[in-house]
Protein backbone atom coordinates (compact mmCIF):
# COMPACT_ATOMS: atom_id res chain seq x y z
CA UNK A 1 0.00 0.00 0.00
CA UNK A 2 1.11 3.06 -0.79
CA UNK A 3 1.56 5.77 2.02
CA UNK A 4 2.56 9.64 2.21
CA UNK A 5 6.56 9.97 1.89
CA UNK A 6 7.39 11.19 5.62
CA UNK A 7 10.43 13.47 4.21
CA UNK A 8 10.70 14.94 1.04
CA UNK A 9 13.75 14.21 -1.89
CA UNK A 10 16.44 16.56 -2.23
CA UNK A 11 15.32 19.06 -5.08
CA UNK A 12 19.03 18.26 -6.83
CA UNK A 13 17.79 14.91 -6.91
CA UNK A 14 15.23 15.14 -9.35
CA UNK A 15 15.03 14.92 -12.63
CA UNK A 16 12.87 15.50 -16.51
CA UNK A 17 11.53 12.19 -17.08
CA UNK A 18 11.18 11.10 -13.33
CA UNK A 19 8.05 9.02 -12.91
CA UNK A 20 5.66 9.45 -9.89
CA UNK A 21 4.63 6.42 -8.20
CA UNK A 22 0.84 5.49 -9.56
CA UNK A 23 -1.86 5.99 -6.71
CA UNK A 24 -4.83 3.82 -7.10
CA UNK A 25 -8.01 5.07 -5.87
CA UNK A 26 -11.07 3.02 -5.63
CA UNK A 27 -14.06 5.09 -6.40
CA UNK A 28 -16.86 4.31 -4.58
CA UNK A 29 -20.16 6.06 -2.99
CA UNK A 30 -18.58 6.57 0.11
CA UNK A 31 -15.10 8.25 -1.37
CA UNK A 32 -17.35 10.62 -3.44
CA UNK A 33 -19.90 11.45 -0.38
CA UNK A 34 -17.11 12.26 1.60
CA UNK A 35 -14.63 14.48 -0.69
CA UNK A 36 -17.54 16.07 -1.37
CA UNK A 37 -18.84 17.20 2.17
CA UNK A 38 -15.15 17.61 2.85
CA UNK A 39 -14.60 20.39 0.83
CA UNK A 40 -18.33 21.61 1.34
CA UNK A 41 -19.88 21.20 -2.32
CA UNK A 42 -23.59 20.39 -1.36
CA UNK A 43 -24.72 20.31 -4.89
CA UNK A 44 -26.97 17.05 -4.67
CA UNK A 45 -25.29 15.49 -8.21
CA UNK A 46 -22.36 14.45 -5.37
CA UNK A 47 -24.31 12.83 -2.69
CA UNK A 48 -28.45 12.05 -4.39
CA UNK A 49 -28.09 9.45 -7.19
CA UNK A 50 -32.04 10.15 -8.32
CA UNK A 51 -31.26 14.01 -8.65
CA UNK A 52 -27.47 13.20 -10.57
CA UNK A 53 -29.70 10.62 -12.95
CA UNK A 54 -32.78 13.34 -13.41
CA UNK A 55 -29.29 15.90 -14.69
CA UNK A 56 -27.93 12.89 -17.57
CA UNK A 57 -25.47 11.54 -15.49
CA UNK A 58 -25.26 7.51 -14.74
CA UNK A 59 -25.14 7.83 -10.60
CA UNK A 60 -23.36 10.60 -8.63
CA UNK A 61 -19.86 11.49 -9.59
CA UNK A 62 -16.93 13.11 -7.70
CA UNK A 63 -16.54 17.03 -7.74
CA UNK A 64 -13.85 18.46 -8.64
CA UNK A 65 -12.84 19.68 -5.43
CA UNK A 66 -11.97 16.39 -4.88
CA UNK A 67 -10.70 15.93 -7.89
CA UNK A 68 -7.84 18.54 -7.35
CA UNK A 69 -7.42 17.31 -3.43
CA UNK A 70 -6.81 13.70 -5.40
CA UNK A 71 -4.14 15.82 -7.82
CA UNK A 72 -2.53 17.48 -4.80
CA UNK A 73 -2.35 13.95 -2.49
CA UNK A 74 -1.03 12.13 -5.99
CA UNK A 75 2.06 14.80 -6.31
CA UNK A 76 2.72 15.66 -2.34
CA UNK A 77 2.64 11.43 -1.59
CA UNK A 78 5.81 12.06 -3.56
CA UNK A 79 7.36 15.21 -3.11
CA UNK A 80 6.80 15.17 1.04
CA UNK A 81 5.99 18.02 3.29
CA UNK A 82 8.11 20.53 1.95
CA UNK A 83 5.98 21.07 -0.42
CA UNK A 84 5.09 24.62 -1.33
CA UNK A 85 2.38 23.72 -4.42
CA UNK A 86 2.24 26.94 -6.45
CA UNK A 87 0.09 25.37 -9.38
CA UNK A 88 -2.58 23.25 -10.19
CA UNK A 89 -4.42 23.30 -13.40
CA UNK A 90 -6.33 20.68 -14.43
CA UNK A 91 -9.29 19.43 -16.97
CA UNK A 92 -11.86 17.23 -16.35
CA UNK A 93 -13.02 14.28 -18.94
CA UNK A 94 -15.43 11.54 -17.92
CA UNK A 95 -17.38 11.42 -14.64
CA UNK A 96 -15.55 9.50 -11.77
CA UNK A 97 -18.37 7.33 -10.89
CA UNK A 98 -18.89 4.50 -8.10
CA UNK A 99 -17.68 1.69 -9.34
CA UNK A 100 -14.70 2.71 -10.97
CA UNK A 101 -11.24 2.59 -9.94
CA UNK A 102 -9.08 5.78 -10.44
CA UNK A 103 -5.13 5.60 -11.38
CA UNK A 104 -3.52 8.70 -11.62
CA UNK A 105 0.30 8.38 -13.17
CA UNK A 106 2.39 11.50 -13.38
CA UNK A 107 6.32 12.71 -14.18
CA UNK A 108 8.50 15.80 -14.51
CA UNK A 109 8.51 18.02 -17.08
CA UNK A 110 10.49 20.56 -15.93
CA UNK A 111 12.78 22.00 -13.13
CA UNK A 112 14.53 25.00 -12.55
CA UNK A 113 16.27 27.24 -9.88
CA UNK A 114 13.80 30.17 -9.59
CA UNK A 115 13.78 32.66 -7.35
CA UNK A 116 16.05 30.77 -4.03
CA UNK A 117 13.29 27.64 -4.42
CA UNK A 118 13.62 24.51 -6.69
CA UNK A 119 10.75 24.66 -8.95
CA UNK A 120 9.34 21.07 -10.60
CA UNK A 121 6.40 21.15 -13.17
CA UNK A 122 4.32 17.79 -13.36
CA UNK A 123 2.66 16.83 -16.03
CA UNK A 124 -0.18 13.94 -14.91
CA UNK A 125 -3.50 12.06 -15.50
CA UNK A 126 -6.06 10.12 -13.57
CA UNK A 127 -7.19 7.51 -15.76
CA UNK A 128 -10.86 5.77 -15.36
CA UNK A 129 -11.39 2.36 -17.60
CA UNK A 130 -13.53 4.47 -19.72
CA UNK A 131 -11.02 7.56 -20.63
CA UNK A 132 -9.29 10.06 -18.40
CA UNK A 133 -11.06 11.66 -15.74
CA UNK A 134 -8.54 14.48 -15.21
CA UNK A 135 -5.30 15.21 -17.12
CA UNK A 136 -3.10 18.71 -15.73
CA UNK A 137 -0.33 19.85 -14.53
CA UNK A 138 1.09 20.88 -11.31
CA UNK A 139 3.56 23.32 -10.42
CA UNK A 140 5.35 23.23 -7.14
CA UNK A 141 8.77 24.25 -5.41
CA UNK A 142 11.02 22.84 -2.57
CA UNK A 143 13.68 24.40 -0.83
CA UNK A 144 17.49 23.95 -2.35
CA UNK A 145 19.70 21.25 -0.66
CA UNK A 146 23.24 21.85 -0.49
CA UNK A 147 23.36 20.13 -4.10
CA UNK A 148 21.73 22.42 -5.38
CA UNK A 149 23.43 25.49 -3.76
CA UNK A 150 26.53 24.07 -5.67
CA UNK A 151 25.00 24.06 -9.31
CA UNK A 152 24.13 26.50 -11.42
CA UNK A 153 20.62 28.04 -11.76
CA UNK A 154 18.03 26.92 -14.55
CA UNK A 155 19.55 23.49 -14.60
CA UNK A 156 17.13 21.39 -16.75
CA UNK A 157 14.17 23.49 -18.08
CA UNK A 158 13.43 22.78 -21.22
CA UNK B 1 -20.43 37.66 -7.92
CA UNK B 2 -19.90 41.32 -8.41
CA UNK B 3 -19.92 42.68 -5.06
CA UNK B 4 -17.82 45.49 -4.54
CA UNK B 5 -16.08 43.84 -1.41
CA UNK B 6 -15.00 40.03 -0.93
CA UNK B 7 -17.05 38.26 0.98
CA UNK B 8 -15.96 36.58 3.99
CA UNK B 9 -15.22 32.88 4.50
CA UNK B 10 -17.31 31.41 7.38
CA UNK B 11 -14.54 30.29 9.16
CA UNK B 12 -11.14 31.04 8.94
CA UNK B 13 -8.36 28.20 8.18
CA UNK B 14 -8.90 25.57 10.98
CA UNK B 15 -7.56 22.19 11.77
CA UNK B 16 -10.81 20.06 12.40
CA UNK B 17 -11.70 20.60 8.52
CA UNK B 18 -8.21 19.91 7.60
CA UNK B 19 -9.09 16.43 9.51
CA UNK B 20 -11.54 16.59 8.21
CA UNK B 21 -10.20 16.48 4.51
CA UNK B 22 -7.16 14.43 5.13
CA UNK B 23 -9.75 11.47 6.27
CA UNK B 24 -11.90 11.78 3.10
CA UNK B 25 -9.28 12.46 0.71
CA UNK B 26 -6.51 9.98 2.51
CA UNK B 27 -4.08 12.12 2.82
CA UNK B 28 -1.31 11.65 4.71
CA UNK B 29 1.43 14.63 4.41
CA UNK B 30 2.73 14.89 7.72
CA UNK B 31 2.88 18.79 7.40
CA UNK B 32 -1.61 18.96 7.79
CA UNK B 33 -1.85 17.38 11.42
CA UNK B 34 1.67 16.47 13.00
CA UNK B 35 2.80 19.27 14.52
CA UNK B 36 5.87 17.81 15.26
CA UNK B 37 6.38 17.34 11.68
CA UNK B 38 5.48 20.69 10.57
CA UNK B 39 7.52 22.44 13.43
CA UNK B 40 11.00 20.40 11.44
CA UNK B 41 9.83 21.85 7.77
CA UNK B 42 10.02 24.97 6.32
CA UNK B 43 6.80 25.88 7.13
CA UNK B 44 7.85 25.88 11.04
CA UNK B 45 4.19 24.66 11.46
CA UNK B 46 0.67 23.20 10.29
CA UNK B 47 -0.63 24.32 7.01
CA UNK B 48 -3.71 23.75 5.03
CA UNK B 49 -3.93 21.22 2.43
CA UNK B 50 -3.22 23.75 -0.92
CA UNK B 51 -5.84 22.28 -2.64
CA UNK B 52 -8.31 23.31 0.54
CA UNK B 53 -8.16 27.20 -0.75
CA UNK B 54 -11.88 26.65 -2.53
CA UNK B 55 -13.37 25.14 0.57
CA UNK B 56 -12.50 27.76 2.80
CA UNK B 57 -14.56 29.92 0.78
CA UNK B 58 -17.74 27.10 -0.09
CA UNK B 59 -21.01 29.53 0.87
CA UNK B 60 -23.22 27.80 3.68
CA UNK B 61 -25.28 25.70 2.45
CA UNK B 62 -29.54 25.51 3.29
CA UNK B 63 -29.95 21.72 2.64
CA UNK B 64 -33.49 22.69 2.31
CA UNK B 65 -34.81 22.79 -1.09
CA UNK B 66 -31.15 22.39 -2.41
CA UNK B 67 -32.71 20.07 -4.95
CA UNK B 68 -35.25 22.34 -6.32
CA UNK B 69 -32.60 25.26 -6.91
CA UNK B 70 -30.57 22.81 -8.89
CA UNK B 71 -27.87 22.58 -6.54
CA UNK B 72 -27.44 26.11 -5.41
CA UNK B 73 -26.37 26.43 -1.58
CA UNK B 74 -28.61 29.65 -1.66
CA UNK B 75 -30.03 32.09 -3.35
CA UNK B 76 -27.60 33.39 -6.07
CA UNK B 77 -29.84 36.14 -6.77
CA UNK B 78 -29.97 37.29 -10.27
CA UNK B 79 -26.37 36.27 -12.16
CA UNK B 80 -25.56 34.78 -15.17
CA UNK B 81 -26.21 31.09 -13.86
CA UNK B 82 -29.77 31.74 -12.85
CA UNK B 83 -30.68 32.98 -15.81
CA UNK B 84 -29.31 30.09 -17.51
CA UNK B 85 -31.38 27.70 -15.29
CA UNK B 86 -34.30 29.74 -16.33
CA UNK B 87 -33.59 29.21 -19.73
CA UNK B 88 -33.89 25.53 -19.29
CA UNK B 89 -29.96 24.89 -18.84
CA UNK B 90 -30.18 23.41 -15.32
CA UNK B 91 -27.40 20.88 -15.18
CA UNK B 92 -23.58 22.09 -14.26
CA UNK B 93 -20.77 20.44 -15.05
CA UNK B 94 -17.42 21.47 -13.91
CA UNK B 95 -14.89 21.31 -16.23
CA UNK B 96 -11.40 23.08 -15.86
CA UNK B 97 -9.63 24.33 -12.19
CA UNK B 98 -6.42 26.58 -12.55
CA UNK B 99 -5.46 27.26 -8.59
CA UNK B 100 -3.08 29.30 -8.28
CA UNK B 101 -0.75 29.70 -4.60
CA UNK B 102 0.88 32.63 -2.98
CA UNK B 103 1.72 31.43 0.09
CA UNK B 104 0.55 28.35 2.00
CA UNK B 105 -2.90 28.84 4.58
CA UNK B 106 -1.93 28.04 8.48
CA UNK B 107 -4.94 27.45 10.87
CA UNK B 108 -6.20 31.17 11.99
CA UNK B 109 -5.86 32.62 8.53
CA UNK B 110 -9.44 34.24 8.10
CA UNK B 111 -9.73 34.21 4.05
CA UNK B 112 -12.41 36.07 1.69
CA UNK B 113 -12.98 35.96 -2.24
CA UNK B 114 -13.98 37.95 -4.47
CA UNK B 115 -15.30 36.18 -8.17
CA UNK B 116 -15.51 37.94 -11.27
CA UNK B 117 -17.49 36.54 -14.40
CA UNK B 118 -14.53 36.08 -17.06
CA UNK B 119 -16.79 34.80 -19.91
CA UNK B 120 -19.81 33.13 -21.39
CA UNK B 121 -19.24 30.80 -24.42
CA UNK B 122 -21.50 30.77 -27.26
CA UNK B 123 -24.05 28.22 -27.00
CA UNK B 124 -21.97 24.93 -27.99
CA UNK B 125 -23.37 21.53 -28.44
CA UNK B 126 -21.69 18.81 -26.21
CA UNK B 127 -21.74 14.93 -25.47
CA UNK B 128 -23.54 16.53 -22.11
CA UNK B 129 -25.92 17.95 -23.92
CA UNK B 130 -26.49 22.06 -25.30
CA UNK B 131 -24.73 25.00 -23.40
CA UNK B 132 -22.80 27.38 -22.37
CA UNK B 133 -19.47 27.30 -20.58
CA UNK B 134 -19.39 30.02 -18.00
CA UNK B 135 -16.04 30.83 -16.35
CA UNK B 136 -15.08 32.85 -13.60
CA UNK B 137 -11.83 33.99 -11.81
CA UNK B 138 -11.46 34.34 -7.68
CA UNK B 139 -9.50 36.13 -5.68
CA UNK B 140 -9.14 34.79 -2.35
CA UNK B 141 -7.67 37.62 0.11
CA UNK B 142 -6.48 37.32 3.58
CA UNK B 143 -7.17 39.21 6.27
CA UNK B 144 -4.86 41.96 5.66
CA UNK B 145 -6.01 42.12 2.07
CA UNK B 146 -3.06 40.43 0.55
CA UNK B 147 -3.71 37.75 -2.19
CA UNK B 148 -3.07 34.09 -1.31
CA UNK B 149 -4.52 32.74 -4.22
CA UNK B 150 -6.67 32.45 -7.22
CA UNK B 151 -8.61 30.14 -9.24
CA UNK B 152 -9.84 30.25 -13.11
CA UNK B 153 -12.95 28.07 -12.68
CA UNK B 154 -15.20 27.12 -15.98
CA UNK B 155 -18.36 24.64 -15.72
CA UNK B 156 -20.61 23.83 -18.78
CA UNK B 157 -24.14 24.63 -18.09
CA UNK B 158 -26.06 22.96 -20.24
CA UNK B 159 -29.62 21.48 -21.15
CA UNK B 160 -29.63 18.00 -19.72
CA UNK B 161 -29.99 14.63 -22.02
CA UNK B 162 -31.92 11.78 -20.34
CA UNK B 163 -29.94 9.49 -18.79
CA UNK B 164 -30.61 6.52 -21.69
CA UNK B 165 -28.77 9.00 -24.35
CA UNK B 166 -25.65 9.16 -21.80
CA UNK B 167 -22.67 6.53 -22.86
Amino acid sequence: MKTASPVSPPWSSIRVGDVLPELDIPITPSVIVAGAIASRDFMPVHHDRDFAQAQGAPDIFMNILTSNGIVSRFVTDWSGPETMIRRIAIRLGVPALPGMSLRLSGEVRATERRDGEGWIEIELRGTTPIGDHVTGRVELTLPLDADAASTPPATSSP
Amino acid sequence: MGAADPTPAPDPVNVPMVRHWVDALDDRNPVYLDEEAATRTRFGGLIAPFAMLQTWTMSRPRIQGIAERGGAPDSYGENVISVLDEAGYTATRATDSELEFLRALRPGDRLASKAVLESVSDEKRTALGTGFFVTWVTTYTDARGEVVGRQRFRVLKFKPSTPEEVA
